[in-house]
């Protein structure tokens, strides 16, 4: 990863995790990203209905 | 008849006022919202603003229209003072308010009620924090959409210095040891460093997240733990993953005291009085009460039976100090009445939480540095709509007690956090926590239901947040059929 080589090694940036490419893909893949948009609106109306109750 | 008083038009208020013209015949009750503007904001949105994708007027509209329809008689106003009791001209409990719009500046009215919600939110205390003045020198806000606008301004001077080959430090976090609302300016960090590399400036500028977060990722709700890719890991790791990608440095456990022109000065939890040089600054500042005054009917002074220290209104919550060992979910107020006067309800940010949710964190030389406990639009909205539904309960039945409840150690809450606006190209991550206040009795393991807490970054979560900015101002308006859009 191109950050990864500019952070000071040993510094508490150099520790966490980074997505990889593929992670990336997902995140902007429209495809992928619209079948999250409906199961992520599933799981907030669980979370919505929960605290009207 | 029953006249209820709303004390603020924000996201409580206007929802408690919104949900009591729809449960009340307007013929035989009263309904008056007090506020010191007559606009309503969706303030999530003021993110959109700092970097220039939306405008104020995208985020915000006149109520006058809208509560002349609704019935609602609307009072542009900023309260002073409380009188639960009433005094010895007026048998009933008032409100002294000072006018605010042009006609009538400076008058003051005692404005009279059989319930009164306090929705007024929290006094952005600025003042709390020697030089953190919003529209200053280099120092922006996004707390409220002027604020928000003056900040894309800032901006917009600075990225015009890094296209001229200038470097520029951007400072970004929290403004006070014990301030909250972590979330808004982790939004606006992401959002921000999403519009310098969009124009390649990224060489140019060095971005800084400065927090009093014991640890990332604890956005005053003591983090989360969330199930992601085989484990189960803290959003801690969430946050820094996020800013590591980004190349986003950050400085934590830190109490900014004071800032000038170009250095802002902070203490950390080791007692180091350290500072951070920065060419644009945006810090959440602290939040307290409005420092409302409140006599009984001899005029004797009585604000401590109302207000706890902060100037925050006491609710049913359990306010008795206690160890962080020993705090449940039981200490968290369900109904926001105030337990003095049962005729007064404060939802929102306006009630007194009876302690943090973070674990209260103090320096070496004694300064306390730790996130104060977050109440985001969800919550507020759930709190205001509850409150109506009492109130419509108690005055239709006659029965005074309190059916509806809405705690923040039962109710779940969803936060979008955006990272960049676009349609194709923006991101934001979704967040879910069930319930907001950790409840280790319950889930020993996690504090909250593993099932339902999530974090997901994506495109997704950017059409989500844009989804629910037209959403949320469609039911606002009071166009057809907002009662059907949740909280």
């Amino acid at each position: 990863m191109e950050n990864r080589l500019i952070i000071t090694k040993y510094s508490e940036q150099y520790y966490p995790p980074t997505p990889n490419n593929f992670t990336l893909f997902l995140r902007r893949s429209i495809f992928f990203q619209l079948i999250r948009f409906f199961i992520l609106n599933y799981k907030i109306m669980k979370i919505v209905i929960k605290g009207h109750s | 008849m029953a006249n209820i008083v709303v004390l603020g038009a924000g996201i409580a208020g206007h929802t408690a006022a919104a949900y009591l013209q729809k449960g009340l015949n307007k013929k035989e009750h009263k309904i008056t919202v007090i506020s010191p503007t007559p606009t309503y904001q969706w303030i999530p949105s003021n993110i959109w603003v700092g970097v220039g994708k939306m405008t104020p007027e995208e985020i915000k509209f006149d109520l006058r229209p809208l509560y002349k329809k609704w019935g609602i008689e609307f009072i542009q106003a900023k309260a002073q003072s409380f009188y639960p009791e009433g005094d010895e001209h007026i048998n009933t409990g008032f409100v002294e308010v000072e006018y605010n719009n042009e006609e009538n500046k400076g008058e003051k009215i005692k404005v009279a009620y059989d319930y009164l919600i306090n929705a007024t939110g929290p006094k952005l205390n600025f003042e709390a924090t020697e030089g953190l003045i919003p529209g200053n020198g280099n120092i922006a806000s996004v707390c409220t959409f002027g604020h928000a606008s003056h900040a894309w301004e800032l901006l917009q001077s600075k990225l015009d210095k890094m296209k001229n080959g200038e470097k520029q430090i951007f400072v970004i976090g929290t403004g006070h040891p014990t301030a909250t609302c972590q979330g808004a300016a982790f939004e606006y960090i992401l959002n921000v460093d999403f519009e310098i590399k969009k124009r390649g400036l990224e060489k140019q500028a060095q971005v800084i997240w400065i927090t009093n977060e014991y640890e990332l990722g604890d956005f005053g709700m003591g983090g989360a733990f969330i199930p992601k890719g085989g484990f189960i890991s803290n959003t801690k790791l969430f946050a820094e993953s996020y800013f590591v990608e980004r190349n986003i440095t950050w400085i934590k456990r830190a109490g900014v005291k004071k800032l000038d022109d170009h250095t802002i000065y902070y203490e950390n939890l080791d007692g180091e009085y350290l500072e951070q040089p920065y060419d644009f600054a945006m810090l959440i500042p602290g939040f307290a009460g409005h420092g409302f005054k409140a006599y009984d009917k001899t005029g004797k002074d009585i604000s401590d039976k109302l207000f706890a220290p902060n100037g925050l209104m006491k609710v049913d919550a359990d306010y008795t100090p206690k160890p962080f060992e020993e705090w449940t979910i039981k200490d968290w107020p369900e109904t926001y009445q105030n337990p003095s006067y049962h005729n007064i309800f404060a939802p929102g940010i306006a009630f007194a939480p009876p302690h943090s949710i973070s674990k209260p964190m103090t320096s070496k030389n004694g300064t306390p540095i730790f996130a104060s406990a977050p109440r985001t639009g969800m919550p507020s909205g759930i709190m205001g709509k509850v409150t109506a539904d009492n109130i419509i309960n108690w005055i239709k039945t006659g029965n005074a007690t309190m059916i509806h409840k809405a705690s923040m150690g039962r109710m779940g809450a969803a936060c979008i956090v955006s990272a960049g606006y676009g349609m194709r190209k923006g991101t934001a991550a979704t967040m879910t926590v069930s319930p907001v206040v950790p409840d280790w009795e319950k889930f020993p393991q996690w504090g909250r239901d593993i099932k339902t807490t999530m974090g997901e970054p994506g495109l997704a979560g950017h059409w989500l947040k844009w989804l629910m900015h037209y959403m949320f101002l469609y039911k606002a308006k009071g166009l057809p059929f907002w009662w059907m859009i949740p909280e």
